[in-house]
C-alpha cells in the first residue's frame, strides 16, 4: 500500500514580502508594551503643548527632564538612598517578624485566637493618621520611619504566610507524624516549604507597600527621602521636580519587586507556577 | 518514641481486641467511628479491608499507624499495644503525598532525612534499589510534576519499603488512578509483595480489586464500622488476569456486594 505524503511549499515558493510583514508583526507584538508606553508619552506631550497647560498644574514629559536635570545628581542619590533605606529596613524588619509569627500562630490555636484579633485592629488603623503620633513617639531620626514602613508591610507577610502554612496537605502532615518526626522538623521540613509561593507572593506585594511606608513617613516628617522631597517642591511649586521624584519612585518600587521575583526564581524555581517555568 | 521489635511468626503481626472509636464533633455531638471491631493479622498475610464510605476504613489504618488513639479497646502490632507511630510499620496514602522540590530520590528518602535530619550512603543504595522494583530507575532526579499518577504512587510505595517495615498500611493507594493503570498497580504490588513478603493491610472500594490482592477480606458494615464478615478468598497464587474470570472470583465478589449492600438492621 502506498503510504501517503503531504508535500509542504518550499519556501522559495513564497513571496518574499509576506515573511516581511510578519517580522515587522512579531517585533510590534513583542514590543507592544513599550510602544504603548512611548505613545501615551508622546500624547502627554503634545497635549500639554498644544493646550498650553501650565507646567505647576501638569508638567509635560520633557518639563519633567529638565526639572530632573535642575537638581544635582549628589541630591538625588542622597533621596534615594533615605527612602531605599528606610524601606528596606521596615521591609527587612517585617519579615524576620512576621513568618516566625506567622509559623507561631499557624501551629497554636491559642496564639491564633489572642494574636490574630490584635493584628487585625492594627491593619485596620489608617497608617497616615497613626503615622504622626509614632513620630511623636519614637522621635526625630529613621526610627519612627521604619516603624511606619514595618506596620504597612508587616500584615500581608503574617497573613499570607499563615494561609501558606495551613495549606500543607493534611496526608503530608500524617506522614510526617507517622515517622515520628519533631515539631520543627515538621514546620521545616513540610510546611514552610509548601507555604514559599504564598510567601513570595506577600513578599512581591510587601515589597511596593514598603516603598508607600517610607513616603508616608518622609511626608510626615523628615529632612531627606524621595516623599519629603515631593512635599518640598510642591511647596514651592516645582511641580516638575515633584514628577520626577515620582517617576523615581515608580522605578525603585518596580525594580524592587522584580527582585523579589528573581529571588524566587532563583532559590526556589519549583515554586513558580507552572505558566512561569 | 518509636520501638522496634523482632517480628516473629508465632505472634499475630497486627490485632485488634474489641477497638472502638467516638470523635466527638464540634457541635457537641459524637460520631462513633469504629464500634467492636476484632481481628487478627497473621506475618505476612496480605487482608483487605472493604466497606461503603464513612465506614471508619481510614480510621482503622490510623489506629494501626499510631496517629489515632483508640477510645476503646486494644491495638496491638506483635503484641505490643500501639502507643505511637511505629517503626515496623509503613504508610501509603491515597494520594502520594510527594514533597514538589524534591527529586523521585530524595522524595524515597525524604522519611530518614525527615527523621533522623541525614540520609546514610547504604538508604541512598537501598532508594536506588527500590526504584529499579518500582520500574523508576530512570526518573531518579526527576521532580514528581512530572510523573504521571502511576508512577507518583509508585514512588509513594518505594518510599514507604525504604526502612523495610514488616507491616505495610495501605489507605486506597490507587483510588485516585484511572481503570486501566490501576489493574497494572495491583499485578505491580502482587509482585513487589512476593518478592518482599510483607504484612499488607489494604483499604479498598473496590470489590476485584480486593479480590485480587488479598488472603483474607474484611467486610465492614457503614456506621458504626463494625467488622460484618471475614472472607477468605482462597483464590490460587500467583493471581493473574486468568483469576478475574474464575467461577469462584464472581461468586465472593456477589456474596462481597450482598454483605456491603445489606442494610445494618438484618445483620
Amino acid at each position: 500500500m502506498k503510504s501517503p505524503t503531504i508535500s509542504a511549499p518550499r519556501s522559495s515558493d513564497r513571496r518574499r514580502w509576506p515573511d516581511m510583514g510578519r517580522a515587522l508583526l512579531k517585533v510590534l507584538d513583542r514590543g507592544a508594551p513599550l510602544f504603548a508606553s512611548l505613545l501615551l508619552l508622546l500624547i502627554w506631550e503634545l497635549g500639554c503643548r498644544l493646550f498650553q497647560v501650565p507646567s505647576y498644574l501638569l508638567p509635560a514629559p520633557s518639563a519633567i527632564v529638565q526639572g530632573a536635570l535642575s537638581v544635582s545628581l549628589e541630591s538625588w542619590l542622597g533621596h534615594i538612598w533615605a527612602t531605599l533605606r528606610v524601606s528596606l529596613q521596615g521591609y527587612a524588619l517585617a519579615v524576620i517578624i512576621g513568618i516566625p509569627l506567622a509559623v507561631a500562630l499557624a501551629n497554636s490555636r491559642l496564639l491564633s485566637r489572642t494574636l490574630y484579633p490584635q493584628l487585625v485592629i492594627i491593619q485596620s488603623t489608617p497608617i497616615v493618621a497613626v503615622a504622626p503620633i509614632i513620630v511623636v513617639v519614637l522621635g526625630a531620626g529613621d526610627a519612627p520611619r521604619v516603624a511606619i514602613t514595618f506596620l504597612i508591610t508587616f500584615f500581608p507577610i503574617v497573613v499570607s504566610t499563615v494561609t501558606g502554612l495551613l495549606a500543607t496537605p493534611p496526608a503530608m502532615l500524617e506522614l510526617s507524624r507517622s515517622l515520628g518526626a519533631s515539631r520543627l522538623r515538621e514546620v521545616k521540613n513540610i510546611q514552610l516549604p509548601f507555604a514559599v509561593p504564598y510567601i513570595f507572593s506577600a513578599l512581591r506585594i510587601s515589597v511596593t507597600l514598603a516603598i508607600i511606608g517610607a513616603v508616608v513617613a518622609e511626608f510626615v516628617a523628615a529632612e531627606d527621602g524621595l516623599g519629603f522631597f515631593i512635599a518640598f517642591s510642591t511647596s514651592f511649586f516645582k511641580v516638575p521636580q515633584a514628577f520626577a521624584a515620582l517617576g523615581v519612585l515608580v522605578t525603585l518600587s518596580l525594580v524592587l519587586f522584580q527582585l523579589v521575583s528573581l529571588t524566587q526564581r532563583l532559590l526556589f524555581p519549583w515554586s513558580l507556577p507552572d505558566a512561569e517555568k | 518514641m518509636t520501638t522496634r521489635i523482632e517480628p516473629d511468626g508465632s505472634r499475630p503481626a497486627i490485632r485488634f481486641d474489641r477497638v472502638g472509636q467516638v470523635f466527638n464533633g464540634s457541635d457537641g455531638g459524637s460520631v462513633t467511628a469504629l464500634e467492636d471491631v476484632s481481628f487478627t493479622l497473621h506475618r505476612h498475610e496480605f487482608v483487605a479491608v472493604i466497606g461503603p464510605s464513612g465506614c471508619g476504613k481510614s480510621t482503622l489504618l490510623r489506629i494501626i499507624a499510631g496517629l489515632v488513639k483508640p477510645t476503646g479497646g486494644q491495638a496491638e502490632i506483635y503484641g505490643l499495644p500501639v502507643t505511637g507511630p511505629r517503626e515496623e510499620v509503613g504508610i501509603v496514602f491515597q494520594q502520594p503525598t510527594l514533597l514538589p522540590w524534591l527529586n523521585v530520590r530524595d522524595n524515597v528518602t525524604f522519611p530518614m532525612k525527615h527523621k533522623h535530619g541525614r540520609v546514610t550512603q547504604a538508604e541512598k543504595q537501598r532508594a536506588a534499589e527500590l526504584l529499579a522494583m518500582v520500574g523508576l530507575e530512570d526518573f531518579a532526579t526527576r521532580r514528581p510534576n512530572e510523573l504521571s499518577g502511576g508512577m507518583q504512587q509508585r514512588v509513594g510505595i518505594a518510599r514507604a519499603l525504604l526502612h523495610d517495615p514488616d507491616i505495610l498500611l495501605m489507605d486506597e493507594p490507587f483510588s485516585a488512578l484511572d481503570a486501566l493503570t490501576r489493574d497494572e498497580m495491583s499485578f505491580e504490588l502482587l509482585r513487589i509483595w512476593t518478592e518482599r513478603p510483607k504484612t499488607v493491610l489494604f483499604i479498598t472500594h473496590s470489590i476485584p480489586e480486593a479480590l485480587l490482592l488479598a488472603d483474607r477480606i474484611l467486610v465492614m458494615s457503614a456506621r458504626p464500622g463494625r467488622v460484618r464478615e471475614i472472607i477468605d478468598v482462597g483464590l490460587a497464587r500467583p493471581r493473574s488476569m486468568q483469576t478475574l474470570s474464575e467461577p469462584r472470583f464472581h461468586e465472593i465478589a456477589n456474596h462481597i456486594r450482598a454483605q456491603v449492600f445489606r442494610p445494618a438492621a438484618l445483620a
